[in-house]
């Protein structure tokens, strides 16, 4: 466990010098389209936003709104039929939206990470968990040798509360329940020790008492890693719960970003006035 | 002590498999027999050859209660099944042998040229397979199923023919018959030489069917969510597809090739036959050209023997290397989940 | 990503199976005449495509020929896609124990060398001729088919919709036609087509082998079987051209299949960024 607190310290410290200089991560006018042989089809249409260091933002829409088209463009993660039409992302200040491949794959496990809807489906069913995990440690700090990798593993298991560590790492995903594989994702995702991680939706596939220790387990990371989490869903009590500022999504347009308080009245007003 | 109970349990998976197998393989020798003594020809011609046109009428059916051919069938199967546990399994009537001499002579011949053609196809199978899976709908891939369509549509014996053509009759380079040229038995470039034409078409003519499966066995990985979160880790698509991929479609692909030996081994009867390369295949054919049924029925023993002990294979091979699968199973015979 | 029809190979087949059934008006010799003053002459202008070496033209031997060859795979694959559907569907209905013993017996049969047992049946039938060999490839050819049926009938058995249908007060009939048989169409259409090329292999390898078709019933593949000849005296021609119209066919009917097939892969690979 040592090991580990070392390192969220000093990524504390280091965001701690860019605090209020700039925004972590910022979108503007962004808009992507996939291009399917019917015609192209606007899965984002002119979306901005940005994100502040250790910060929560929860966006919000029906399904099919683009929110997951959001983040995987974030990412880079969109099939080849999808192309970024317009718009600028930068991190810290500089500019990704040109990023090749191969550095977006160093951006992808170190700055940014991501936890997917169905944990069920996005854990590969034929490699143990453990192993899953140790690989996403070892992209992350190649310099680590086997047995620290093992450990620091280990250690990132216990973090997401897959108890006990030993005998959970020889399980498949397949032997885990939905709960437990979503804490097996996030997991993965923890191993990059990211700044900014994206929930796509992290909890909609679990019950509700397992979502809730999920997202007390994001509240309780960003405390201790301090890493700014973007929250998809579309469940408002989520985001109630968890978010600081919401963003609202319809038909792939971002119409509305602000502070939880200010959105959820609005709703609330909006609702009684019809 | 559970440990022990365990390793009952394999001995007792072993030997349920062995008795199926063993019950499988004599349903299969019923089957053939049956087959065998209904179609018509003389299965007298089977014993004494040709001397029983020399026979009177009254020394054929002396010869026929001798052997009990005027049984009926059951019974007749259940004598030659006692002369097959003693390993009799009668004369070939067209070589003047014992069977089992006849098909020693040539197995050698068969398993060189099928085993190396089933390696080379095993290879070359998933070497294709993932070039293309990689290069999906690119033009390379395009080319490369579009060839391997074309091939798998040539017949086995046009192929052996056209190569026959052009290489033996045309260009002259390499000998078009035979495992080896008289009086060269020892000479291995020789023996290869001979090799290469009906091992070319016995890879040609099957290797774009497996190459084909696996191809798209990994296009369906390719397709899984966990490749997502594979390059979400920072691993780039080649290592995702050796690494996450690959390893999701190798229970498959194993269990696939397992199913195939037999094919690729006993599938050599054509290509053997337009070589006339001295193997179980020619001789399958000419056993039942000349409607030699004791030879016939111990070649067809041999190759559905394979077949069903392949198939037997394939499945324990997809058992124990799928997590899934072996799971399932271990709690499916046992009680303990997690070994 | 819809499939493009395969128009090419549906003239060419076309092409080739409207010759055939018409070989009578294309014909510019009797293709059973044995003209034994022009053996194995090269192509030309009076033999288009040569002779053979029995002296018979091979230009008028291919419509006439393949019209036999056609006729085989289909009549073949008529009784085993019948068969396949009629043990599969049968199988993948009926309660596990007659389930676990028809798929026994398919097993078995399939565990006999195709050759021999193509051998079998053709030597109870006696000598070979265009009904009793296609009875024979017929009776060989249904029981991997028939296995996929079995897998598809099950899997769809069990599907929701099957099942909401069933809710919503549809009958057996109504289920099975309005629901299963949509489902179930594509896959056996393209096993059907692929059960006509295979029987038109088998066909042409048997002759070619000399346990099919005899030399004078004049087939693709009994015309083949003179290759043996054709190598001796270098006739190229006896073998190449009946050689490429049997490919020919066979690519054409591939083709059509994988289109029936439909689409397979409809998801985008997740392997490759936008870049």
């Amino acid at each position: 466990m040592s090991y580990l607190r070392e390192c969220l310290k000093s990524d504390i410290l280091c965001m701690s010098v860019g605090d209020g200089e700039m925004d972590l991560l910022r979108v503007e006018n962004l808009s992507v389209s996939f291009f399917r042989p019917e015609g192209e089809i606007e899965a984002l249409k002119n979306v901005s936003f940005s994100l502040r260091e250790g910060e929560i933002l929860a966006v919000m829409g029906e399904t099919g709104c683009g929110k997951s088209v959001l983040c995987k463009s974030i990412l880079k993660l969109l099939p080849d039929i999808a192309q970024i039409k317009t718009g600028h992302i930068c991190i810290r200040g500089e500019e990704i939206t040109g990023c090749s491949e191969k550095q977006m794959r160093k951006l992808r496990g170190h700055f940014f990470s991501m936890v997917f809807q169905n944990p069920m489906t996005a854990l590969n069913p034929c490699m143990s968990v453990g192993e899953q995990i140790a690989e996403a440690v070892r992209l992350r700090r190649p310099q680590l040798t086997g047995r620290e990798r093992k450990k620091r593993a280990a250690e990132l298991m216990e973090l997401v509360g897959l108890n006990p560590p030993g005998e959970r790492a020889k399980q498949y995903p397949f032997q885990l329940s939905g709960g437990m594989a979503q804490r097996c994702v996030i997991a993965i995702a923890l191993a990059a020790e990211p700044a900014v991680l994206f929930a796509d939706e992290a909890t909609t596939a679990l019950d509700v008492t397992v979502q809730a220790q999920i997202l007390e387990l994001f509240l309780e990371l960003r405390k201790r890693m301090g890493m700014s989490i973007v929250l998809v869903t579309h469940n408002p009590g989520v985001a109630a719960r968890t978010a600081d500022r919401v963003a609202l999504m319809r038909d792939g347009e971002l119409f509305r970003i602000g502070d939880v308080e200010e959105i959820f009245e609005e709703i609330i007003y909006n609702q009684n006035l019809t | 002590m559970w440990r022990k109970f365990l390793r009952r349990l394999y001995i007792i998976k072993i030997l349920h498999s062995a008795v199926k197998f063993v019950l499988s393989v004599l349903v299969l020798s019923a089957f053939v027999f049956i087959i065998s003594r209904l179609a018509p020809g003389d299965p007298l011609y089977a014993y004494y050859g040709e001397r029983v046109e020399k026979m009177s009428v009254e020394e054929q059916e002396q010869a026929r209660t001798r052997l009990g051919l005027d049984e009926p069938i059951p019974v007749q199967y259940v004598r030659w099944l006692q002369g097959a546990v003693r390993g009799d399994f009668g004369i070939s009537y067209q070589y003047k042998a014992d069977v089992k001499e006849v098909i020693a002579a040539r197995i050698g011949n068969t398993l060189l040229l099928g085993g190396l053609g089933f390696l080379l196809i095993f290879a070359l199978a998933l070497l294709l397979g993932l070039f293309c899976a990689w290069r999906e709908g690119q033009a390379a891939d395009r080319m490369i199923c579009r060839i391997g369509t074309v091939t798998s549509c040539i017949p086995e014996f046009w192929l052996s023919l056209l190569l026959l053509l052009v290489f033996a009759v045309w260009l002259g380079w390499l000998p078009g018959s035979g495992a080896y040229s008289v009086g060269e038995e020892g000479n291995a470039a020789d023996r290869a030489a001979h090799l290469i034409l009906p091992l070319a078409v016995v890879v040609l003519g099957h290797l774009w069917y497996y190459a084909f499966q696996v191809r798209n066995r990994l296009l369906e990985e390719v397709r899984a969510d966990y490749v997502l979160l594979a390059r979400m880790k920072g691993l780039s698509g080649k290592q995702v597809l050796y690494r996450h991929c690959l390893r999701g479609a190798l229970p498959s692909y194993l269990c696939m090739m397992a199913v195939a030996l037999p094919h690729i081994l006993g599938g050599t009867y054509v290509v053997e036959t337009v070589f006339s390369y001295p193997g179980i295949g020619t001789l399958a054919y000419e056993s039942a050209r000349y409607q030699d049924y004791n030879l016939l029925m111990v070649v067809s023993l041999l190759t559905g023997a394979l077949v069903i002990f392949c198939n037997m294979l394939a499945r324990t091979v997809s058992e124990r290397i799928d997590p899934r699968m072996r799971m399932r199973t271990i709690a499916d015979g046992g009680e303990v989940r997690d070994l | 990503m819809k499939k493009s029809v395969p128009f090419l190979s549906l003239l060419v087949l076309a092409c080739i199976m409207i010759s055939c059934l018409a070989c009578g008006l294309i014909m510019t010799k009797d293709p059973l005449y044995m003209d034994l003053t022009h053996c194995n002459e090269a192509p030309g202008k009076e033999f288009l495509f040569g002779t053979d070496t029995m002296g018979r033209d091979i230009f008028s031997m291919i419509w006439y020929g393949g019209r036999i060859s056609l006729t085989i795979g289909f009549l073949a694959t008529l009784l085993s896609t019948a068969l396949a559907v009629l043990v599969g569907s049968v199988s993948g209905c009926a309660p596990a124990r007659i389930d676990g013993i028809l798929m026994r017996l398919t097993e078995l049969i399939l565990s006999v060398p195709p050759l021999l047992l193509t051998v079998f049946l053709q030597a109870v039938f006696g000598r070979a001729n265009v009904y009793s060999l296609s009875v024979v490839i017929g009776l060989t050819g249904w029981m991997s088919m028939a296995k996929i049926v079995r897998t598809e009938v099950r899997q769809l058995k069990n599907t929701d919709y099957v099942l909401a249908a069933k809710c919503l007060g549809g009958g057996f009939f109504h289920v099975l036609f309005r629901h299963l048989a949509p489902n179930f169409f594509p896959s056996v259409l393209f096993m059907a087509v692929m059960n006509v090329r295979n029987a038109i292999v088998a066909e042409s390898t048997l002759s070619f082998l000399g346990l099919g078709l005899p030399v004078e019933v004049v087939s693709w593949g009994s015309m083949l079987s003179l290759s043996e000849n054709a190598l001796f005296s270098r006739a190229w021609w006896t073998i190449l051209i009946p050689g490429v119209f049997l490919v020919g066919t066979l690519l054409c009917l591939t083709n059509l299949g994988n289109y029936m097939r439909g689409n397979s892969n409809k998801r985008h690979s997740n392997l490759r960024g936008n870049e």
